[in-house]
């Protein structure tokens, strides 16, 4: 199986591409529209250097090469929403080639990152369609992969690991992402287009592959063509049979000429899935949960940063899942204080949370050994099976050490001295 | 040298002055076809007209298309607001060309003519806009050339026109024909006039990227050059007076030099194709409901709608949508659409070289003014050979202007000048020089004080 993606991705700037409306969200459709992003004859496209300034960014982050003498090309074809009839975008000469998106175990080549305008927006309703040109001219990047996604699993990997690259670069993209889905089972390629939302694009290729699949099977011919989706469904929809490819009789915007990019600064990257590496790489520790810890959330990752080298990285990282559960990374010395709690076995709740806030301080109670007993007997008899669970899995002690250590605020290092102890001394008791 | 503009504003106007411009002009218009809007309303300021393709706020700018009817631009074209920004004051919307689309100013609803003699045509694209010049004799003409529509219109009818170097003037507020190649620029009764206005338009502007800051210069040149090959494409008449008028020349101190440049012969196909490709992606956006006309059944599938809409373009346009839709298709982009940016680049070094100490010299036509009926029997590539002495300079953006050197039977004959890019200036100057030793023949003379 392969699978490639077109994702367009709205860019972060005041204005639009090539004229100087609002890209804010309006109350009212078509207020955020002049004559440029109208189409009207006379008017004129000026490229907005912030957009371009910031595709650069997006581009060195996905380790593309960076194209210093950028152009434009016109892509024609008749749709109510393409006020000109042709869209603004790049080919030849767009502002990154090559590069890639790094997973935990491979890379999904990219092809290039293409800045081009967002077509109107078009509303369908009973017997009417309506057309709302505010969001016409908005800046896109389209990024486009090679067809290197071989399974589901890499699917949403690719999807979420430049959802936090791009987050890192200012781009939040969760519910905005719009992509086109090129996916072939056998050799025929067949492009989903237009897929909006991320659970979309993920229910598209699995529609897709079920569909392919049953075909294969049954000694079918998969068929080229373009289909769509439908949310309501879950189904993928014919929309096309291609004889030949679309021809968009590409020519060379020629009212933009060429670009140099040389001179923009970029603010410097910081890539989320690098930190994770290599923290993961030091402290032994999982990619994946730190990356899922840091994904969406850059304090979570200055944390991590400032304390590494002070704590118990283990403990680090439960922390900063609990913080994380209290919406608790803003701070770092709150932080420091969950920390310095959790080292010592206490459970945290909501409450613990509010007195450190407060700067209250939480009391590190001692337990005797009797108490520990106790609690670690009231856990046994609560969970019916898990002797026997654990005399057949060593590992189940993890979990009655954390149960215990959770529900009491016992330290687990206490806790663990006794589980084997009083287990041994139980099943005993039963022969 | 002669100013119309600065005599215009030593001389005491009559009240009714405009009144009776507007009166004469509508007389003659009826007759022409020079203009397709007049302003009643002018009452003060020298006139300028412009052309139909460019935008003037809150005037129906059509160029002079059955599909632009009612559209109605909410801005001014940069040229405009300079020139009322610096007292002028608007006259009206001259005919043209739909589009731009042709050399003789028939491709249209309403058919230029000659205003010498009414049974000829008066030259395209700007057809309105030579009129206009040769009709009035206070007034500026803002006018567009793609691929000679100045020079041509202004051969025919007597004027002068004057197509700057590309990118010298702001395209911000032109309907685009080809934006690669098209120019705004002015036509007038002497090379003075075109002077005073292209100061005030020139120059970098925010709206449109591809103009340029750079400063135009007025570097004379000694010489003139004549490239062989497109005097063997001369008519035997234009050709002989076009040698009486370079014996006349010399006497200027010009030194005369023949070259030969066979690369030239490719100016012509190279030309059609960059202008219709780009064409047709500017034509694609008339589709029949934002402006301009409107198709009135919104229940049909939208194929449907933009296909009645776009049944509104005249053949000429039709023949070039379909011409440059071909040519940037996939399976022959190479073969024509890459090929003829080629030969743009080619010609551009080849011409250039030649500028540095020269300017070219050549007719404007390579005939005789002919009749409108005449015209109409012409195919499509008789009609673009027309356009072999005015396509080589506007292909490559060079600067060039065309001003009369003499009479044929009481038509006039238009010689063209070419200067190297940004040294706009000098082609004015030659004239400047040509009009001390030449009076130019003016049949009408609207507004005369
Ligand atoms: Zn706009």
């Amino acid at each position: 199986m392969k699978i490639g993606l077109e994702i367009h991705v709205a860019l972060p700037t005041k204005t639009k591409l090539f004229c100087s409306d609002s890209t804010e969200e309006a109350h009212e459709p078509n207020v955020n529209v002049c004559p440029t992003c109208m189409g009207f004859p006379g008017s004129r496209p000026t490229l907005n250097k912030e957009a371009v300034r910031v595709a650069k960014s997006v581009s060195i982050a996905l380790n593309c090469d960076i194209t210093n003498r950028i152009s434009f090309i016109r892509k024609v074809y008749f749709y109510p929403d393409l006020p000109k009839s042709f869209q603004i975008t790049q080919l030849s000469e767009c502002i990154g080639k090559g590069g890639f998106i790094e997973l935990e175990k491979k890379k999904i080549h990219l092809r290039r990152v293409q800045i081009e305008e967002d077509p109107a927006r078009i509303i369908r309703s009973e017997g009417h369609t309506l057309i709302d040109f505010n969001r016409s001219g908005i800046p896109l990047i389209e990024v486009v992969t090679e067809p290197d996604i071989t399974t589901e699993e890499e699917l949403r990997e690719t999807i979420f690991t430049l959802r936090t690259i791009l987050y890192y670069q200012g781009i939040d993209i969760n519910q905005e992402i719009k992509a086109d889905l090129n996916i072939s089972l056998g050799t025929e390629r067949v492009e989903v287009k237009n897929v909006t939302g991320i659970k979309n694009l993920i229910s598209a290729a699995e529609y897709e592959i079920s569909r392919q699949n049953a075909i294969l099977l049954n000694n079918g011919k998969i068929e080229v063509e373009t289909r769509s989706f439908d949310e309501k469904s879950n189904t993928t929809k014919s929309s096309r049979k291609k004889e030949s490819d679309e021809e968009y009789g590409f020519i060379f915007e020629p009212d933009l000429g060429f670009y140099s990019t040389e001179d923009l600064e970029t603010t410097p990257v910081e890539m989320p899935t690098r930190a994770a590496f290599e923290l993961a790489r030091s402290h032994n520790s999982s990619y994946k949960t730190i990356l899922e810890l840091i994904a969406f959330d850059k304090d979570a990752l200055g944390i991590l940063y400032k304390y590494e080298k002070k704590y118990d990285f283990k403990s680090l990282i439960a922390t900063l899942e609990i913080a994380k559960r209290f919406n608790e990374t803003k701070d770092a010395n709150v932080f420091e204080e969950l920390l310095k709690l959790v080292i010592n076995g206490i459970a945290i709740n909501q409450e613990t949370v509010n007195k450190i806030k407060k700067g209250e301080r939480i009391e590190i109670r001692k337990f005797s050994k009797d108490e520990i007993d106790a609690a670690i007997l009231e856990m046994l008899k609560a969970e019916k099976d898990i002797v026997k669970r654990y005399s057949k899995n060593k590992n189940v002690i993890n979990f009655i050490v954390g149960t215990v250590s959770r529900k009491y605020g016992i330290q687990p290092r206490d806790v663990i001295k006794r589980v084997e102890i009083l287990i041994d001394t139980l099943q005993k008791v039963e022969v | 040298m002669r100013s119309y503009i600065s005599e215009f504003e030593s001389k005491e106007k009559p009240k009714d002055y405009y009144t009776k411009i507007i009166e004469e002009l509508k007389r003659k218009n009826a007759e022409l076809n020079a203009f397709n809007i007049i302003n009643d309303e002018i009452n003060s300021g020298f006139p300028f007209s412009v052309k139909d393709n460019i935008c003037v706020n809150g005037v129906e700018s059509t160029a002079s298309s059955k599909i632009l009817k009612t559209y109605t631009p909410p801005f001014d074209a940069t040229v405009v607001e300079k020139f009322k920004h610096n007292g002028f004051s608007f006259l009206g919307k001259t005919n043209m060309d739909e589009f731009g689309f042709g050399s003789f100013g028939i491709n249209c609803e309403k058919p230029a003519k000659n205003p010498i003699n009414s049974d000829y045509v008066a030259g395209g694209s700007s057809s309105g806009a030579a009129i206009a010049t040769a009709l009035l004799k206070y007034h500026i003409a803002v006018a567009e050339s793609t691929g000679g529509s100045i020079s041509a219109p202004a051969a025919f009818c007597g004027v002068v026109g004057f197509t700057p170097t590309y990118g010298a003037l702001s395209r911000y507020g032109l309907i685009d024909y080809a934006n690669s190649l098209d120019k705004i620029g002015f036509m007038a009764r002497s090379a003075a006039d075109i002077r005073t206005v292209l100061k005030q338009c020139t120059g970098r502007d925010g709206k449109d990227t591809t103009s340029s800051s750079q400063p135009l210069t007025d570097n004379p040149k000694a010489k003139l050059t004549v490239i062989t090959e497109l005097m063997d494409k001369t008519d035997e008449k234009i050709k002989s007076a076009f040698l009486r008028f370079l014996d006349k020349i010399k006497s200027l101190d010009y030194k005369i030099e023949y070259v030969s440049l066979p690369e030239i012969e490719h100016s012509i196909p190279a030309y059609y194709i960059v202008s219709t490709a780009e064409a047709s992606t500017n034509l694609a956006r008339y589709t029949g409901f934002k402006y301009g006309f409107k198709v009135e059944d919104f229940s049909k599938k939208y194929n449907d709608f933009f296909t009645e809409a776009r049944n509104q373009f005249g053949m000429e346009a039709k023949r070039r949508i379909v011409l440059g839709t071909f040519v940037r298709s996939a399976s022959v982009k190479d073969k024509y659409y890459v090929k003829a940016l080629k030969i743009r680049r080619l010609l551009i070094n080849r011409i250039k070289r030649l500028l540095k100490d020269s300017l070219l010299i050549s007719p404007t036509m390579p005939i005789q003014t002919p009749k409108i009926d005449e015209v109409k029997k012409l195919s499509p590539t008789q009609s673009y050979a027309m356009d072999a002495f005015t396509i080589p300079p506007n292909f490559c953006g060079f600067p060039h202007a065309s001003f009369t050197y003499d009479y044929l039977a009481g038509m006039p004959i238009g010689a063209q000048i070419v200067t190297d890019q940004f040294n706009d200036y000098a082609a004015l100057s030659f004239i400047d020089s040509w009009e001390n030793i030449f009076d130019y023949k003016f049949k009408y003379n609207i507004g005369a004080l």
